[in-house]
Order: structure tokens, then C-alpha cells, then sequence
């Protein structure tokens, strides 16, 4: 038998190099995982990507832009590059690089893929938010022309990735996508956010944290110096001013955006009418509270809450479902005192 | 009766999907689906219709239960199936897709919906939706007495007036209705009735200006099929099944089937530039569509039930009955009362089982092990001694303690618990608990199948089906083993008075022995809730999750029909796939106890090589090898190591034989047996502790493989608790080690 203490070191250190081999993100497995994963394919069509970013919005794609996205010296970056000009997928133009069809063409079906991967993530998983991006950079490049078109079609050809970017249809169409960024509504303006940006991933989270989700009516309040003030669904934010062209919105008229209460606000005995679901809610999820019938114009009376405080029973639609306060807080409703509604 | 003659109003094309839909299609005349949301009284109504005559197996390729069944009616005969019970069929989940599949595929002859007459608006969504599907419908309205219980009155033949369909009016319970409901079955069957449903057409105008344009194109290219607005909205939500049943020709056959028959009757075949050209139109549309597409078409179905609803319903008709509900409802989820009344109400079930169960267990032990079984032994003496003894000694012997140990206290537990569901109080049980099962990334229903696990593991992973989100049903399954089962209370109670209550002077060994048990059985709980919140974090963080927990009314419980139910779908199915575990895991310990090698039997050598391992977890070889042989069921671990070690003690007059288990008459005994052979007070803990963070026993293994379907969490089940419990037992065998002094 041998001694207990010998025994519990051993167990220390073979726990020690199991944690530091397996351990999900930082471990030795997915760190190899990651380089194995790198090929030159991979590379370069990340450069593509790039490139493509880079020049859509009318901008200059250079050799330190590049490096610097990538996270690689310049000279792998001009490397990269020379290769993709003797692919025939880019070329010089002035001072920067420039796509030719031929690469544009194969830039739009990675973002496709890339963008579709990121819609999965959020209608059919319950992935975080803030893992969607990456996630969806990792597969991207494993998946076959035929792969993608299936997923195309199992997700039913979205239109929009969960930031709201477009995403290309097999022919290399882009839906429209008007909107302006953040900064560029004066104060008392209000729009509707149609994308928030996925990159860099700290403001993504940021903005997650603060609750912002697609479709949300926010009204800008003040601009103060190097903040920027907001009220969204009820609540005032502060953004600094840095990231507010990180949220991309559609202007819409300012008193529409007032919708302070939601279901969570309600006391037992009180009733409210639904206004609309918030787009915070997606996939599974919505799908379920709109089968048992929480849709616009519902009346929906809270019940009684449970011993614990969370969840609490709401009649909705003669039935009586229990609902647990972050789903209660998606549910937005009319302000009190509304009118009742005709009798359809 | 030949599959033609039998299948009379069928066309080609049919047989084959229904093949494919899992039913035979022989002895029938009519096929008839029953549908309607969860907890409407479907099973009562199916079981109405049918009787006994059913049989309950799964959906081809699904783990969704279903059960089909066979009447008569006016001389023909019926075969009903039940669908899963669904809100509705837009095809989100498996339960969705299963029943829709089943509704346009398999084109049952008639469909009948099932509506909960207390909750008739929600219900309808899915009424409204089978009716966009099929003309052949008959709404079968439910829980009438409920209703009058609740002071709610629906008038049904203003309700048939609305759907355009037949509506019966029935309290499945009581029998009231059903005669008429299988002659309304009947008329809609025959052709007797023309159903003219109703169907919602009032969407906002952008939605329908879209639904109309590809429900002219599906019309273009299948002329005659009489759903061709469904299929519209289908293709606009780009449902892939349907898309592909466009595209190979599938739905062409169907629309072929619903033209009337002609004398030269040929299925117009739906050529592939057909099949695209709606798919294009399809795919125009849903350029154009809102994002909020789905919801809009929510709403609209919603406002149709809601103008039906007003039109056919007057409440609070009796306002004292229904404060019953209310009081009730007050009563058992309030702050102060809450907790103090759930921990009673289980705490009385548990004692219940545990007191109940007692005598009828000895009982059953005296029987068929200490009767029946030398009988056996005498009536095999004519056999070779190796197959009397793989037989009557290990076949049988194992079987005969499985059953004498779980049989009283599921037999006991299990109705127990069914009153409680069927009464209507084990969701608020989930309702209460939600809040601490959330922050371990669970569901409150864990809490009931957790409960369950407590009398059978493998029952409680069958109840996470209640769970009907993906990642939260996991869990559930993963963690359900940290339940102790009932198998395994004999042997804590047994280690706990032996080891641990001689620790203390006797006028405390009860109680110690007791608060021991407790206290490992709380352990598993705060296991459960641990390996929870890690599995959740860890490999089923991408898993998808919809919290959903709907509280049906408070019904009064059916006595009998709960008995039965209980007794027959939980108590005696599980058993039996106890017994089917057990038999094998017989035979193996009587070879391990006799076949020899070398000098010693074989369970010697493992007994041997097993050693240091165990040793140094702080058990022994003997409980190791015991564990091993005893996968299949946890009852028999004790007399397994019972017998091994006087095997391998080599202690003589004790016992039945090599390879034969036995059991003693009293604890002293067994101490004084064990002890000779080495076991310490330590030995004693661990093993409480490896009873319960120990590998699932085989019968839940193969029943979590048949409810996820998936080889991966299969092997996650049985490494996630022989880790914990590797690791609990080698980390307290190392700290008491030191403890004693070294």
C-alpha cells in the first residue's frame, strides 16, 4: 500500500497535466488542434476575406492591414499576397491590393458560409453570442460547396446573419443593407440596429453585455463629450463614443421607441397586452413562446410566482405557463392605459 | 386480407409512405390519427377508443413513443395512432415534425384533434393548423367535466358551426362521448360527412399578397391538391421537408391521389422543371418577406382562435369552484408554505416506500430464495452439475433477488408518485425548484426525474422525456445516476449499521446509521447539481434550450386506472428489463466462482489482480470484482461479496457454495464476516460512496442509449460518476490514511 502522501502527489500532478492538456480554449490539445488547423489554405483565404472587407466599403487593402489582421510580420503578409496574385485571386491597384472577379467571386462564398454558420449557431444552438464569430471562423473552411447549400437550405436561405450583416446568395448576390452608425444620429434622433459589429470581439461583448440586440428601437439622449447616452427598451446606456459607429441602426421616428414595460414588471393580479417579442429572443426559444400564443395583442395576466420568486405562472391564452424572468423580460408590452382593442 | 382489399380508399404511393411511417398495412380498413396539444387527455381518449387492444413501440428512427391501436365500428375496422402531443406542427422539434409528417405523408383517413375544453383558445393553434393540412377532421372536445368544474362552457355545436368540421363533446374519464365520437369518426371516414373547414385567411395584407403568389404557382404545377395554401406557407418558411417532397415528385403523387377518381386514373407525375418552378416562385417570395414572417402567421392563427373562442365560450359561470384551483395553487407554491409542503409530501412518499416496501420484500425473499430455490436445486440434480449450477444457482438465483429487492418498493413508490402527476402537483413542484436548477443549467422538471431516479434510474432517464428542450434533457439523463436508486439503498443501510453505527455506543448507532444514509443520499443531490453545472459549461454548451413549463389544472386522480397505468408501464416494464440483465449477470458470477485455473477459481485470480487497485482507494479486490460482475444490477452487489469473500477467505459453513450468493441473517453477522476478511470502518465508507458515484447498472446504460440515440453521451454517462467516484474514494482513502496517523 503505498504512502497516502506520495499517493495524493502523484494524483496532484497527473490532475495538473490533465487540465493543462485537455483544458477547452488554453489547453495543449486545443492549441495543437488550432495550429494543425492553419494550413495554407486556410491562411490565405483568410487573407482573402480580408482583402474583401477591406475594399467593400470602398477602402484600401494593404500589406500592413493584412499583417495586422492576421496577426503575422509583413513579410508573411506580402507573401500571402504574392500568392494570391499568382492565383489569379488579386491584384495590384495603386498603392493597395485590389480582388479580381475571380476573387471576389470566391470571397463572397466564404463570407456565405461564414455568415450561415453564424446563423445556425444562433437559431439552432444555444451557443453564446459572443462564440458565434469564432466559432464560425473555425468551420468555415471545412465545409464543401454542396455542405453549405445544404445548411442553405435546412435553415431556410436566410437573408441576415444574427449581426445583421447580408448574407450573398449562391450567385454572389448581397441583399440591401441601409443604415448608418451610431454616431451619426444627433441627439433626440431614434433608429432601429440592424447589425452591430462582430470585430474586435471585446466591443461585441461589450455591447452584448449591455443587452443591444437587432431590432431594437433606441433613441440617442445626449452626446457628451466622449460618451454617448441612449435609451433602448426602457433602459439608458452609456456607450463610449469609440464604439457607438460599432452599431449600425435605421433611422426611425423617436416616439416609436418608448417601450419601457416588459413582463417582468408585472405584478400578480396585473394584466398587460404584448407589443412584441425582443429580438434578443431567437431560435428555439421564440418558436416555443409563440406556439403557447405570446404574440402582438395578447393579454397575458400574471398569476402567482413561485416559492423561490422565479419563475412565475402568467395566464396566457387560457393557460397557465411559467415563465422565468429572463424570458418574462423579452416580452414586451403596451404601455399601461392602452386602448382596448376592437374585436377582430 | 390482402393489403388491396384492405387499404380500399388507398391509391399507389400510399402504402409506401406508410411503410416508411412505420404502419403495417394489413387488417385495417380506415387509418386514424389522433393529435392534440400535451396533457389534453389524449392517452384517456385513445385508450377509450381502443381498449387493450394497443401496443406502444417508437417511431421509425425517433425516440418518440408511440402507441397504435385497433376498434370496430360498424362492422370495419379502425386502426387509430397516436401522435406526440405538440402546440403546433410548424415543425420545430421532433415530437412536431413526427405528427406532421404523419398528418401529410401518411394521409390518415381522418384526424382527430384533442382540445382541453378548460384551455380551448391555446388549444385551437394546432386545431387550426391540422385544418390547413386535411379536410378529415373531427375535433374531439375534451375534459367537458373539467370545464364545469372550472364554470367554462363550450358550446360545440357552435364550434362546429366555426371550424366547419364535426366537434364531440366528451369526458374521456368518465366515458361520455366516446360512442359518439367513433360514429363521427365513422361518417367523416365513409364520406358520409363533407367537412368544409374553415381556414385562416385573415393575415396582414403583405404576408397574404406573398402567400398568394406561391400558392398560385403550387396550384399551376399540382392542380387538385387540396392543401396547396399550407404547402404555400410551408415553402415561404422554407420547411425543407416539404421543399424536398416538391422536388422529388412526392407532393405531385399526393395531389394525384386527392383528385377524384377516374375510370383511367393515372398519378399525373410531377416533372422536375414543375417541382422547380414553385421552388423559384418560393424562393422569390421569401426575398421579399419580412423578417418577423413567422410571427405575423403566429398572430394571425391566434387572432382566429381568439374571435372562435369569444364566439363559443362563456366563463365564470361558477366563481367557488374555481378558487379551489387558486387556493390550491396559493397553498403550494407560496414563500412560507412552498418548500415545508413539498419536502413532506415527498418525504411522506419516500417513507411510505422504504416502510412499505419491507415486509413484502422478506416475504418475497423467503419465497423464491429460500423455498423456490432448493426446490430447484433438487429438481436439477438430474442435470450435469455445471449447468444446474449456471442455472438454478446463477440464472436463477440472480433473477429471484433483482425481483424480491425492486419489485415492493417500485410497486410502491411509482403509483405513489403517478397520483401526484396525475393530480396535477409535480409541475409546481418543477415551478417551485426552477430557480435552483437554473443556475446548475438545468430545468425544474429535473427535479421530478431526479425523484424518479430515485426508485429507478432507469425510469427516471424514460421521465426525462417530460423535458422536452434538448440541452436540459441531457443533463437530466447524464446526471440521473447520482439518484440513489432503490437497489442500492439495502446496501448503504446494511454498510452504515455495520461499519459506521458500531463506531458510536449503541444507543447512537441508529441514528448515526441513519444520518449516514441521509447524508450520502444529499451528496448525490449536490453531485448532481455539480456535474450539472459542469456539463453544461463544458460538452453540452452548444446544445440548443427552450425553457418551457406549462401548469395544467388540478385534476382529481383515477385510483385504479393510476395503479394500472403505473403498475404496467413503469413498474413491471422496467422490471422486466431488469430481469433480462440480471439472468446473464447470474451465470457470469457462478463461472467466475467455479471455473478454475491453475489452483484457484477463476474469481480468485481477479479477486487478486484487482487488489492493489482497490486497496488503494481504500475497498478491496473482493468489491472491485463485485462491481464488475454486478453491472447489471446493483441488488445483487451484497451477496456477491458476501460470496466472494468467503471464496477467497476460504471460510468454511458459511455460505451456499462456490459461486452461489447468499445473504446473512443479521448484521452482526456480516460484520463479524467481513471483518475477518479485513474490512475497516474506512473500507465501510468508501463503499457507500462507490455505491453511489458509480457506473449506471447495464438496464439504465442500454435505456440511456435508446433515449439519446447516441453512442457519445452513452459513454459519457458511465465515465462521468466511475470518475467521480474514483476520485472521491481514492481522495478520502488518502486523507483518512493520513488521519490515522502517518
Amino acid at each position: 500500500m503505498p504512502d497516502p502522501r506520495t499517493a495524493l502527489l502523484v494524483f496532484a500532478l497527473v490532475a495538473g497535466v490533465l487540465l493543462l492538456v485537455a483544458w477547452p480554449r488554453r489547453g495543449l490539445v486545443a492549441r495543437v488542434r488550432r495550429l494543425r488547423r492553419l494550413t495554407e489554405r486556410v491562411r490565405l483565404e483568410d487573407a482573402l476575406k480580408h482583402l474583401y472587407h477591406a475594399t467593400a466599403a470602398g477602402g484600401l487593402a494593404t500589406a500592413d492591414g493584412l499583417a495586422g489582421a492576421l496577426q503575422v510580420p509583413r513579410a508573411r503578409a506580402l507573401d500571402l499576397l504574392a500568392r494570391l496574385e499568382a492565383r489569379g485571386l488579386a491584384r495590384a491597384d495603386g498603392a493597395g491590393v485590389a480582388l479580381t472577379d475571380e476573387g471576389r467571386a470566391y470571397a463572397l462564398r466564404l463570407v456565405r458560409t461564414h455568415r450561415l454558420l453564424e446563423h445556425f449557431l444562433a437559431d439552432r444552438t444555444g451557443v453564446q453570442p459572443a462564440e458565434w464569430h469564432d466559432l464560425a471562423e473555425e468551420r468555415e473552411h471545412e465545409m464543401t460547396g454542396a455542405q453549405v447549400e445544404a445548411l442553405a437550405a435546412r435553415l431556410g436561405q436566410p437573408r441576415y446573419d444574427p449581426h445583421g450583416d447580408p448574407i450573398p446568395t449562391a450567385t454572389g448576390e448581397l441583399p440591401a443593407h441601409d443604415g448608418v452608425p451610431l454616431s451619426a444620429l444627433a441627439a433626440g434622433e431614434g433608429g432601429t440596429i440592424v447589425h452591430i459589429e462582430d470585430e474586435p470581439r471585446e466591443v461585441f461583448e461589450r455591447l452584448q453585455r449591455e443587452g443591444l440586440a437587432l431590432g431594437q428601437l433606441l433613441v440617442v439622449r445626449e452626446l457628451a463629450g466622449s460618451a454617448v447616452e441612449v435609451e433602448v427598451e426602457g433602459r439608458v446606456l452609456t456607450l463610449p463614443r469609440v464604439i457607438a459607429p460599432a452599431v449600425t441602426v435605421v433611422r426611425r421616428p423617436a416616439e416609436r421607441t418608448m417601450s419601457p414595460r416588459t413582463l417582468a414588471a408585472l405584478r400578480p393580479g396585473e394584466t398587460g397586452r404584448v407589443a412584441r417579442l425582443s429580438a434578443a429572443c431567437h431560435g428555439a426559444q421564440r418558436r416555443r413562446l409563440l406556439d403557447l400564443g405570446v404574440v402582438p395583442g395578447t393579454d397575458v395576466t400574471a398569476e402567482f410566482a413561485s416559492a423561490a420568486g422565479d419563475p412565475v405562472a402568467y395566464r396566457v391564452r387560457g393557460a397557465l405557463v411559467a415563465l422565468r424572468r429572463q424570458q418574462a423580460a423579452w416580452i414586451e408590452l403596451e404601455p399601461a392605459g392602452a386602448p382596448p382593442r376592437e374585436a377582430a | 386480407m390482402t393489403a388491396a382489399t384492405a387499404c380500399r380508399t388507398c391509391a399507389p404511393g400510399r402504402e409506401e409512405a406508410l411503410v416508411q411511417l412505420g404502419v403495417s398495412t394489413g387488417r385495417w380498413d380506415y387509418l386514424v390519427a389522433l393529435a392534440g396539444n400535451p396533457n389534453t387527455g389524449k392517452s384517456t381518449v385513445f385508450n377509450a377508443l381502443t381498449g387493450l387492444r394497443q401496443h406502444t413501440g417508437n417511431w421509425p428512427g425517433k425516440t418518440v413513443t408511440r402507441a397504435e391501436g385497433v376498434f370496430a365500428s360498424h362492422g370495419r375496422r379502425v386502426k387509430l395512432v397516436d401522435l406526440p402531443g405538440t402546440y403546433s406542427l410548424q415543425a420545430g422539434s421532433t415530437d412536431e415534425e413526427v405528427a406532421r409528417d404523419f398528418i401529410l405523408f401518411g394521409r390518415p383517413d381522418v384526424t382527430v384533434v384533442v382540445l382541453d375544453a378548460t384551455r380551448l383558445e391555446r388549444n385551437l393553434n394546432l386545431a387550426l393548423q391540422v385544418l390547413e393540412i386535411t379536410d378529415r377532421v373531427v375535433i374531439c372536445l375534451n375534459l367537458m367535466d373539467e370545464a364545469r368544474r372550472h364554470g367554462i362552457a363550450v358550446d360545440p355545436v357552435a364550434l362546429g358551426r366555426e371550424l366547419g368540421v364535426p366537434v364531440v363533446a366528451t369526458s374521456a374519464r368518465r366515458g361520455e362521448g366516446v360512442d359518439a365520437l367513433r360514429q363521427a369518426i365513422h361518417d367523416v371516414a365513409t364520406g358520409a360527412v363533407q367537412p368544409r373547414p374553415f381556414r385562416v385567411t385573415r393575415h396582414d395584407p403583405a404576408v397574404e399578397a406573398l402567400v398568394g403568389e406561391v400558392r398560385e404557382a403550387v396550384e399551376a404545377a399540382f392542380p387538385g391538391l387540396p392543401n396547396a395554401r399550407w404547402v404555400a406557407l410551408r415553402l415561404l418558411n422554407a420547411d425543407e421537408r416539404v421543399e424536398e417532397a416538391v422536388r422529388s415528385g412526392e407532393l405531385a403523387r399526393l395531389a394525384g391521389l386527392a383528385a377524384p377518381a377516374t375510370a383511367a386514373a393515372t398519378v399525373p407525375a410531377g416533372t422536375p422543371a414543375d417541382g422547380a418552378a414553385v421552388l423559384a416562385a418560393a424562393s422569390a417570395a421569401r426575398w421579399k418577406l419580412q423578417p418577423d414572417f413567422h410571427d405575423r402567421l403566429t398572430q394571425g392563427i391566434y387572432g382566429a382562435a381568439e374571435r372562435i373562442t369569444r364566439a363559443v365560450q362563456l366563463t365564470g359561470l361558477r366563481r367557488a369552484r374555481f378558487d379551489l384551483d387558486r387556493t390550491l395553487d396559493r397553498l403550494l407554491t407560496s414563500r412560507v408554505t412552498g418548500f415545508p409542503v413539498m419536502l413532506l409530501l415527498l418525504g411522506v412518499v419516500f417513507w411510505l416506500t422504504i416502510a412499505g416496501a419491507n415486509v413484502p420484500s422478506a416475504l418475497l425473499a423467503d419465497l423464491l430464495i429460500d423455498r423456490v430455490h432448493p426446490l430447484l436445486r433438487a429438481a436439477a440434480a438430474g442435470l450435469p452439475w455445471w449447468l444446474g449450477g449456471i442455472l438454478v444457482d446463477g440464472v436463477y438465483l440472480a433473477t429471484a433477488w433483482v425481483v424480491s429487492v425492486m419489485l415492493p418498493p417500485m410497486a410502491i413508490f411509482f403509483p405513489l408518485f403517478t397520483l401526484l402527476e396525475d393530480f396535477g402537483y409535480l409541475p409546481r413542484v418543477a415551478f417551485n425548484l426552477d430557480a435552483l436548477f437554473r443556475r446548475a443549467g438545468a430545468h425544474g422538471k429535473q427535479a421530478l426525474t431526479m425523484c424518479m431516479g430515485f426508485g429507478c434510474n432507469a425510469a427516471g432517464v424514460v421521465a426525462t422525456r417530460i423535458i422536452d428542450s434538448p440541452r436540459e434533457r441531457l443533463v437530466a439523463i447524464l446526471t440521473n445516476n447520482f439518484s440513489l436508486c432503490n437497489g442500492r439503498w439495502p446496501t448503504q443501510i446494511l454498510v452504515a449499521s455495520v461499519f459506521l453505527g458500531s463506531l458510536v455506543p449503541a444507543a447512537f448507532a441508529g441514528l448515526v446509521s441513519a444520518g449516514a444514509v441521509v447524508g450520502i443520499t444529499l451528496l448525490g443531490v449536490a453531485a448532481m447539481f455539480a456535474s450539472s453545472w459542469l456539463l453544461t459549461r463544458t460538452v453540452l454548451r452548444g446544445e440548443a434550450t427552450s425553457f418551457s413549463l406549462e401548469l395544467p389544472p388540478y385534476r382529481p386522480p383515477r385510483l385504479l386506472q393510476t395503479l394500472y397505468t403505473s403498475l404496467v408501464d413503469r413498474t413491471l416494464i422496467v422490471l422486466w428489463r431488469a430481469v433480462v440483465f440480471a439472468a446473464p449477470a447470474g451465470a457470469v458470477i457462478w463461472l467466475v466462482g467455479n471455473v478454475r485455473a491453475g489452483g484457484a477459481s477463476l474469481a480468485e485470480h481477479l479477486v487478486g489482480w484487482l487488489d492493489p487497485l482497490g486497496v488503494l482507494i481504500g475497498l478491496n479486490g473482493v468489491i472491485l470484482l463485485a462491481y464488475v460482475v454486478a453491472i447489471p444490477a446493483n441488488e445483487i452487489v451484497i451477496p456477491t461479496v458476501l460470496m466472494l469473500t468467503v471464496l477467497t477467505q476460504g471460510v468454511a459453513g458459511v455460505g451456499a457454495g462456490a459461486g452461489v450468493m447468499f445473504e446473512l441473517e443479521s448484521a452482526a453477522q456480516v460484520g463479524e464476516l467481513l471483518r475477518g476478511a479485513g474490512w475497516t470502518a474506512l473500507t465501510g465508507l468508501n463503499l457507500m460512496l462507490f455505491s453511489l458515484l458509480h457506473n449506471p447498472c447495464s438496464t439504465t446504460i442500454y435505456t440511456i442509449y435508446r433515449e439519446t440515440g447516441s453512442v457519445k453521451w452513452t459513454v459519457v454517462s458511465v465515465l462521468l460518476p466511475l470518475a467521480l467516484g474514483f476520485t472521491a474514494t481514492f481522495l478520502v482513502a488518502q486523507a483518512w490514511r493520513i488521519a490515522a496517523g502517518g
